[in-house]
């Protein structure tokens, strides 16, 4: 598994974008997408969203396991709400009544024409959501988010802390197959499955513990390294420079333009309602 | 003579050792957390993420704001890894920064355990990590607002679930990794 | 002088924790252009001086200070570290550990802006730093995928940024290759010739002379054992306790007895077999690497069941690669890898695991028990020991690596132990599963000379043992204690034989990225062709004994000091 942050979009039109851009249109666009239920315009941002995505240009090939691994979460999620929510469909117009189409067995949570829109519904917008974070991890220079950060008004400690957090996931995730390796060795079988899931537990334990041991212990010397080159005794500068272009400012706006048309749609339309498809209403 | 003696900066002081500990308590925690889960028997929705018992545990060690980071920073990561999305679930990456933070507080709180031997270490950690986990996930109900989802979905489905795999994690392993940790601790110079 | 860099007026400091002083009573003074050399085994107070020059001590490690440190003529403790950062830069041992940025232009930058320097000085400097230390073809690269000695360097430039007057450097030839080592001297040479200050703290001496230092500072358990020029030190320094040149010690030898050194034995060997009879590890054409990048390219070797062999070669060349794949560890694509005659295709890790003890390069990497016990009983219940004859089998394995001498030792936490200790339990782990054969990867990393020399020497006298592999970079090591060496490069073996054969292709070796020590040239010299390579001290004796036979008319008689 590769966990470094891979700058698979480098050079695409959104990589050239200032990577505050990035950062700010998906605080924007989750915001507002939150806000809309009808699922024609959820639909619609999810064309927007994926759009955007493929502005970044980052090979599919290289993040198949990524698509794959989401959009069995997002199954799961919004089937578990469905069941769990047991027939009480949210964001329904007043006065709605429910098309039933037949209850699951055992549990016996009614299946209705809302409810599969709400489950519909939702999963669109939560793969337009997804679809829009992907660049912050793939079309974003790695060397860029302390200050991105930093830029947005996050203190500049806390914004190195997150430069500093990327710096080490390649170095941990090295170590920790080192630490498998030992143990396998010491004829540790690490596809065990058997036992409950107490022992599964304790056997992580010798991968664990010195993974984590060996992190910590080993940062006396980068918190050295800091000290001596300075860190934290004054006023920062940083050596990315971060200008908003013209393009910047048109891409900011129009988040911020969808941001606001959502929120004022939801309150003087019905965007933030429910829209059941009339095909899947019984007749 | 200049005898030369240095007090601990206050728990809430930002200097490079919070920094770095910051920093990687979320790079572990986001590199591990979607390494092992072990699904418990009888359940779809429990899993137990080893990995997330050092959200507490770095709270504890190193401070409240070193928990928060971990969790907050940390979940964004594994999310992010994962192809979650680092924003999708926000609230959940508060929610874990929520229960780093309270974990770090444990050892004011309970500063009479903490100086009663490593066993009674132990314990008081498992006890604040079990509370932080408790209460620092009920941050999660504002999916109610985010998603629409209804309550007893978020409870039956989200937070119980997650407490329960959580809170296996978090009194089996920060123990362990308080006995592995305090040894080594005192063997360095700072 | 008002322009000196470092005053230090006899000073002490004993760390918060610790019962004993790590520094006693030290004076010493640093002038501009001046290159000292900090010479002592590991724990003698070395890390503790260098902290102490560059602030960490008093302003981030507590504990009882006294005496002065002055750096530009103002005590260390009423100066900030940002203040201190200016004058004095600290390269430590660990490059991974002090590169801080993802990639090597943040890296670089990191100093300079934390000092809040303009942004437009800061690319003049990038551009500039990055010729000097030689690294403009690594600038736009992720510090994740540097190789060792491309960090070191990277590290050396992230000072640089900053202009201190007074570098201080740590070990900094541990992991590095010759010709990594000779870019990085050359680099220190040039800035004291132009007025810099540079302190080096090395205990591989022989390779440290080549910066010429203009003083020697001699530590030994925190107190000043010498301080002057290099030869009066040459003339007290211990050479069991750093490594000195073949010469020296001979001199030393000829002037009387040296030291602890002097009644060490030769080390011990294993009885060798033939390999080719009955080989405990046979690779047949192995082609083996990791993801998408093929690291072994097509290696076929015999290696016996009674014999030591080691592996040299560059960084990268694949070494480790290749006795991990006998582990099962990395998987082999075309080719066989045949253990004890038949092939391992299909056989767990763990199943090997009893033919072949792995010792990782850093043992904290696996230590996870509570105690010693637990820890050595780890292996035996994966393999399904019968639970009665784990005391046994503990005891054996403590026993055989002689850590049975330390008190109460089966109910020590295992990460409280000294890093030698940590070294020698991680072969008590690897011997509780009874294999006959242990490999390890770079046995001395992390020990300074003596403690390698000692370790080595011990493991070759592990009662019972068949046959030990081995990969290192420390060159010595392998040829006095190896029965036979392969010589890897770029995937492929290009040599195979006795250490004594191997070396005599002075191309081949140096092509190898293998440096050509004063051991080396001594032993062309001295040591007659039917016999083994010999260690320091076992060839000194053997000079000796041709001064006292043939007092100059022997064969290579003449007591001129190793040919160049």
């Amino acid at each position: 598994m590769n966990f470094a942050p891979r700058y698979l979009g480098r050079g695409s039109w959104l990589a050239r974008r200032d990577p505050r851009v990035l950062v700010l249109a998906v605080v924007f666009f989750v915001f507002a997408a939150i806000q809309v239920w009808d699922i024609r315009l959820v639909a619609l941002l999810l064309v927007l969203a994926l759009a955007y995505y493929r502005s970044a240009r980052i090979p599919f090939r290289e993040v198949r396991r990524q698509w794959f691994i989401a959009i069995l979460f997002v199954s799961l999620l919004v089937f578990g709400n469905g069941i769990f929510a047991s027939g009480r469909v949210q964001r329904l117009p007043d006065g709605a009544v429910q098309h039933i189409y037949g209850y699951l067995p055992l549990l016996g949570t009614p299946i209705s024409a809302e409810s599969v829109t709400f489950a519909l519904t939702q999963f669109l917008r939560f793969m337009a959501m997804i679809a829009i974070g992907f660049p912050l991890a793939f079309a974003i220079d790695p060397a860029a988010f302390g200050v991105t950060f930093a830029r947005l008004g996050v203190p500049y400690r806390f914004a190195y802390a997150i430069d500093l957090t990327w710096r080490f996931i390649p170095s941990f995730a090295a170590d920790f197959r080192t630490t498998m390796d030992a143990q396998r060795v010491r004829g540790m079988d690490l596809g065990e499955r058997v036992g409950g899931p107490l022992a599964r537990l304790r056997r992580q334990v010798p991968i664990l513990v010195p993974t984590i041991v060996n992190a910590i212990a080993g940062a006396e010397d980068t918190i050295d390294a800091m000290d001596l080159r300075a860190f934290g005794t004054g006023r920062r500068t940083w050596i990315r420079e971060l200008r908003l272009d013209p393009t910047d400012r048109v891409v900011l706006l129009a988040f911020v333009a969808l941001f606001v048309v959502a929120t004022v749609a939801g309150f003087t339309t019905s965007s933030s309602f429910l829209w059941i498809p009339p095909f899947l209403i019984p007749s | 003579m200049t005898a030369m003696s240095m007090q601990r900066p206050s728990i809430w002081a930002v200097d490079s050792r919070v920094i770095v500990y910051s920093a990687i308590g979320a790079a572990l925690y986001g590199v591990l957390v979607g390494i092992f889960k072990i699904p418990v028997p009888g359940s779809t929705a429990v899993d137990v993420r080893p990995a997330f018992a050092l959200v507490p545990f770095f709270g504890i060690a190193f401070g409240p704001i070193v928990g928060l980071f971990t969790g907050l920073v940390g979940n964004m990561i594994g999310d992010q890894i994962s192809g979650w999305g680092l924003l999708t679930s926000w609230n959940w990456s508060i929610a874990n920064g929520i229960v780093g933070l309270l974990a770090g507080l444990a050892p004011m709180m309970l500063a009479s355990m903490w100086s009663k031997g490593l066993m009674n270490k132990a314990i008081a950690g498992a006890a604040a990590g079990a509370v932080a986990v408790v209460v620092g996930f009920l941050f999660v109900f504002t999916d109610m607002i985010k998603d629409q989802m209804d309550f007893s979905a978020v409870l039956s489905e989200e937070y119980v679930p997650v407490i329960i795999g959580d809170l296996i994690a978090t009194i089996i392993l920060v123990p362990v990794l308080i006995y592995a940790w305090e040894p080594v601790k005192d063997r360095l110079g700072r | 002088m008002p322009d000196r860099i470092v005053e230090i007026d006899r000073l002490s400091f004993r760390y918060r924790r610790a019962s004993e002083p790590a520094l006693i009573d030290l004076s010493l003074t640093i002038d501009p252009g001046e290159v000292l050399l900090v010479a002592g085994p590991s724990g003698c107070g070395k890390s503790t001086l260098i902290r102490a020059i560059n602030g960490l001590i008093p302003h981030a490690y507590p504990g009882e200070l006294t005496g002065s440190v002055l750096v530009d003529g103002r005590p260390t403790t009423e100066q900030k570290l940002r203040e201190i950062a200016r004058s004095v830069g600290t390269l430590l041992q660990d490059p991974a550990r002090q590169i801080v940025g993802a990639t090597v232009e943040a890296e670089m930058a990191f100093g300079p802006e934390n000092l809040g320097m303009d942004r437009s000085e800061m690319w003049r400097r990038i551009r500039e730093v990055s010729a000097t230390a030689g690294i403009e073809a690594l600038l736009g690269r992720e510090t994740a995928n540097l190789s060792g000695g491309e960090r070191q360097l990277l590290a050396m430039a992230g000072i640089l940024m900053l202009q201190p007057r007074l570098f201080v450097v740590d070990e900094p030839l541990a992991n590095l290759d010759p010709l990594t080592a000779a870019r990085l001297l050359s680099t220190l040479r040039h800035l004291a010739d132009e007025g810099h200050a540079v302190v080096i703290v090395e205990h591989r001496v022989e390779e440290a002379l080549d910066l010429r230092p203009d003083r020697v500072l001699y530590l030994d358990e925190g107190r000043t054992k010498y301080l002057g020029n290099v030869a009066g030190f040459l003339e007290v320094a211990d050479p069991s306790a750093v490594k000195l040149p073949f010469e020296v010690v001979l001199q030393r030898f000829r002037n009387g007895p040296v030291g602890a050194a002097a009644a060490a034995p030769t080390p011990p060997v294993l009885e060798v077999g033939d390999p080719a009879r009955a080989p405990r590890l046979e690779f047949r054409d192995v082609r083996a690497g990791w993801g998408e990048r093929e690291v072994l390219h097509g290696v076929s070797a015999k290696l016996g069941a009674r014999e030591v062999v080691a592996v040299l070669g560059p960084n990268g060349s694949g070494k480790t690669t290749l006795l991990r794949t006998a582990m099962g560890l990395t998987p082999t694509r075309v080719g066989e890898v045949l253990v004890d005659g038949t092939s391992i295709a299909g056989r767990s890790v763990a199943s090997l695991a009893t033919t072949f003890g792995f010792v990782f390069q850093s043992p904290s990497q696996m230590l996870f028990a509570r105690t010693v016990r637990d820890e050595l009983e780890f292996g035996p219940r994966n393999l399904k020991r019968p639970p009665e004859a784990l005391e046994g089998i503990v005891d054996a394995a403590l026993r055989r690596t002689s850590l049975d001498s330390l008190e109460d030792i089966r109910q020590r936490p295992p990460l409280t132990l000294s890093f030698g200790q940590q070294k020698r339990l991680a072969l008590a782990i690897a011997l509780a599963l009874e294999p006959p054969t242990l490999i390890l990867d770079e046995p001395s990393a992390g020990q300074d000379h003596r403690t390698a020399a000692l370790f080595m020497r011990e493991v070759l006298t592990i009662p019972g043992l068949e046959s030990i592999y081995l990969v290192t970079h420390d060159v010595d090591l392998a040829l006095a204690h190896a029965t036979r060496i392969l010589l890897f490069r770029d995937g492929q073996i290009v040599a195979d034989g006795p250490p004594g054969t191997v070396i005599e292709d002075e191309d081949r070796w140096t092509s190898c990225n293998l440096r050509r020590t004063s051991l080396i040239r001594a032993n062309a010299h001295w040591r007659s062709p039917e016999q083994r390579f010999l260690d320091t001290e076992a060839l000194a004796r053997l000079v000796l004994a041709r001064d006292g036979s043939a007092s100059g008319n022997g064969r290579k008689g003449d007591s001129s000091v190793g040919a160049p």
